[in-house]
């Protein structure tokens, strides 16, 4: 049974464990991003600083073998100054050595200057392209001071970055790969690790499924603090489904013995109706006539309340004047019994409500059918009232009956519960009226008349909370 | 359509042309094929040295015509880097034993990077940057005139070359010989590694200079002087050609340093201004390989640089302990010190001045270095 119901129902959302997962990958992803962008300017800044110390090492044992002979200004260049950058094996290498007037005095004329460049004493370093590659320049400036020459000797090395760019990719790779490992294992231990915390909705779907069908008896497998809300509503939802079945089942057999009664009697009637006999004829078909009439009643009571309970799931709720419904309510009533009379005292001159009109009708004609039919003492008057009282309407309907006692008025709204059972009628009334009562959020309240009768008050509050 | 066929035919004839005029050393070692390809080299070496190589070379690829001209080290660092600016038909590949001048065209940017298996076995000396390549092997050796020497023991040191100088110095007188520096490229890169590794080095220039001491741009002329008994000892010559006198016969002795023996490499570039760089690099993997050495090292006397294909005792044409510390000149930026042309100024200067040379010849020729 389940089994077949399960197509019905699509899983289109993302699964749990999947969207666990592609969060936290994603977190993981963000980070790694970040860590490889300080990774990669950190190792490029680490490889930069071992190859600008060399090439600074480079500029300066040139810078040291300046000399000025007469007005010649010389520089032996040392072996070691060009031989020590083959630290960096496959690196192409320039320099030069330029005099105070930029004058050209040894190496590449053409080296590129660095931007905006002052002369000072501590070595620069800038990037450019040049002869087709990315080098690294370190400029380092001497000062002369003679009679004839005075300013600035300018050293300058560069070197292509080969071998600091690897160096760079190297430090980067290092850092960045026990890092993305680290994080796939991560990912893959959280891909079982969410499926084993799951593990335990999976558990109690299978334990539902194998139910039998009409096992609504509470979930009691113990389960993760996380998932005991969801297993307490369905605790719940199972029971109140339960209650309703039960109510349903015993709705449907009430009303069935109900209805039995009066055909059973019909058919007895029928039977026994002798058609010679005048009398009896009239008096059987009396019989069936009022037999017929209670089962109309009790069929209008269902549909009442059917009525009823379809609107107050619906609350079609709009503003309508309860004083003429209550008159309208009077008129359709009147016809019923041709020996009651009726009363009704509005104290507002305006009353108007927001509410289901057809539900407030239905509740008041079931009061005033059940005043009539309960008020059977010496005089048949139903008197309906109309108050407005503290910020509530109240309606009340009374009768001259007998009343009912404490007890008895706790069991009254309940389906088919009759406080005299020899008394005709089913039951259905003031469960009705309960329900467009409460459905209105407002009050219902029984209590005895002085001098005999009921009073049944409804007190609806003119604003719904 | 028949403009366009008239510019190639032009284009062609003028190429052909290009090819045949000017250069007086200059040999077509294959017939050109119509569909073949035609392999330029400018060389530093005898075309004889290298002829068995290209000879093999050309067996195993018919298709492809090899033009070889041979120019000097100077000459030729000028011209390729003129062709190259100029965007000019010039070589596709660069043999030279002027390494520093090699490297100095590489670290212009001038060199083609060629990656091979090959290249990667080479030692780590005899490569630079996948540009520059050292073919051969070639040990700066001392050669003695054994007529002359008769008896004398070989001063196995520069010490004791110095020595030898110093006690006998009539004997040494006009018979002492080796580059002319200003002019020979390989003699320039030699003396500039011996200023550098030695201390002694200064010392044994004034005793050439007080011997009178014979120069020459090449090796061959030396040699020639010492087969004949003029010279009684020739310095830092290449060993490949003594060896390969000495293997017909002449009467010397090959001396290698024991304080420390250098070793020139020829060494090979692809122009990137290549027209044919896949027969270029065919040509260099060619050199490079195992079949290449072997028959630098078997029939050209030129050492190969791989040990593999020859082994050591075949290297040096006998067994390596003999030789003292080996210095093979590493290719790499410290080659472009020399040729600083403040440094280089320098360097002729002390060694003219050292030598005394008459004044005419004291004035080294004016070279520049065009980047």
């Amino acid at each position: 049974m389940s089994q077949s119901l399960m197509p019905s129902f699509q899983a289109n959302q993302i699964s749990l464990r999947l969207r666990l997962a592609a969060w936290l990958g994603l977190v993981l992803l963000a980070s790694m991003i970040g860590l490889s962008v300080a990774a990669r300017s950190h190792a490029d800044a680490a490889a930069n600083r071992s190859y600008d110390r060399m090439l600074l090492g480079s500029a300066l044992s040139i810078a040291e073998t300046i000399s000025i002979n007469g007005d010649e200004i010389r520089i032996d260049l040392p072996y070691a100054a060009l031989d020590m950058l083959s630290a960096a094996p496959d690196d192409r290498v320039f320099y030069s050595v330029t005099g105070p007037s930029g004058e050209y005095i040894t190496g590449n004329a053409e080296l590129p200057m660095a931007e905006g460049f002052r002369p000072r004493d501590e070595p620069h370093f800038f990037d450019a392209n040049f002869k087709g590659e990315k080098f690294r320049f370190a400029t380092l400036g001497r000062e002369i001071a003679r009679s004839s020459k005075t300013g600035w000797i300018w050293v300058e090395v560069g070197q292509s970055r080969r071998a600091r760019n690897a160096l760079g990719r190297e430090l980067f790779l290092n850092a960045i790969l026990p890092i993305g490992a680290m994080m796939i294992i991560v990912l893959l231990f959280v891909w079982f690790a969410i499926g084993r915390a799951l593990s335990p909705l999976r558990k109690i779907g299978q334990e539902i499924a194998g139910r039998q069908p009409n096992d609504l008896t509470p979930i009691n497998s113990s389960v993760p603090q996380d998932v005991a809300p969801l297993i307490i509503s369905l605790n719940v939802f199972m029971r109140r489904l339960d209650e309703n079945i039960e109510a349903l089942r015993s709705f449907i057999a009430d009303a069935a013995h109900q209805m039995r009664t009066p055909l059973a009697a019909l058919r007895a009637q029928a039977q026994m109706s002798d058609e010679d006999d005048q009398d009896e004829l009239r008096k059987g078909l009396q019989a069936v006539e009022r037999n017929a009439a209670k089962l109309t009643r009790l069929l209008d009571q269902l549909l009442s309340d059917s009525t009823v309970t379809h609107r107050s799931d619906i609350r079609d709720f709009s503003p309508f004047d309860l004083g003429r419904n209550l008159r309208q309510c009077l008129l359709e009533a009147a016809p019923m019994r041709s020996d009651a009379t009726f009363s009704f005292k509005s104290s507002c001159e305006d009353a108007t409500y927001t509410g289901d009109s057809v539900m407030i009708g239905e509740a008041v004609k079931n009061l005033i059918h059940n005043a009539v039919h309960h008020g059977d003492g010496e005089s048949k008057g139903v008197d309906v009232t109309l108050e407005e009282y503290a910020g509530n309407y109240v309606i009340s309907v009374s009768d001259h009956g007998k009343g009912v006692s404490d007890t008895q008025s706790e069991v009254l709204f309940e389906r088919f519960a009759r406080h005299n059972h020899q008394a005709s009628g089913f039951g259905l009334g003031l469960a009705i009226v309960k329900r467009v009562v409460v459905s209105h959020h407002g009050k219902i309240k029984l209590f005895n008349r002085k001098g005999g009768g009921l009073t049944v008050e409804i007190s609806l509050p003119k604003s719904a909370p | 359509m028949k403009a366009r066929m008239a510019i190639y035919l032009g284009l062609l004839l003028f190429i052909a042309s290009s090819l045949h005029v000017g250069v007086g050393l200059k040999k077509r070692l294959s017939n050109p094929t119509p569909d073949g390809v035609l392999l330029t080299i400018y060389s530093t070496t005898d075309t004889d040295a290298f002829y068995p190589v290209i000879q093999d070379f050309r067996t195993r690829h018919p298709s492809i015509t090899i033009q070889y001209e041979l120019l000097d080290a100077l000459p030729l660092y000028d011209r390729v880097i003129a062709e190259s600016n100029s965007e000019e038909t010039g070589a596709d590949l660069v043999l030279s034993s002027a390494m520093d001048l090699q490297v100095k065209l590489a670290n212009n940017g001038y060199a083609a990077p060629h990656i091979s298996a090959s290249g990667d076995s080479m030692p780590s000396w005899a490569r630079w940057r996948n540009e520059a390549f050292g073919v051969t092997f070639e040990p700066a050796v001392m050669v003695f005139s054994n007529r002359l020497m008769a008896g004398r023991p070989l001063p196995q040191t520069r010490s004791e070359l110095l020595k030898a100088l110093r006690t006998e110095r009539d004997f040494w007188h006009g018979r002492v010989g080796t580059y002319d520096i200003s002019r020979s490229s390989v003699g320039y890169l030699l003396a500039s590694q011996d200023v550098r590794r030695s201390s002694e080095f200064g010392m044994l220039l004034d005793a050439f200079g007080e011997a009178e001491v014979q120069v020459s741009e090449n090796t061959s002329s030396l040699l020639d002087h010492i087969e004949n008994g003029n010279i009684a000892v020739g310095y830092n010559l290449l060993g490949s050609y003594a060896r390969a006198r000495l293997e017909n016969g002449a009467d010397i002795s090959i001396v290698y340093p024991q304080d420390y023996t250098l070793a020139v490499s020829r060494t090979a570039i692809i122009l990137r201004s290549s027209q044919n760089p896949e027969t270029a690099h065919l040509f260099l993997e060619y050199l490079l390989s195992a079949r290449g050495q072997k028959l630098l090292s078997e029939h050209s006397y030129l050492s190969a640089v791989r040990p593999a294909p020859d082994g050591p005792d075949n290297r040096l044409g006998f067994s390596q302990s003999q030789v003292g510390l080996l210095h093979p000149i590493s290719l790499g930026p410290g080659l472009l010190v020399y040729l600083d042309p403040m440094k280089r100024e320098s360097l002729l200067q002390t060694w003219s001045e050292a030598l005394t040379l008459p004044p005419q010849q004291r004035t080294p020729p004016e070279i520049a270095f065009s980047d």
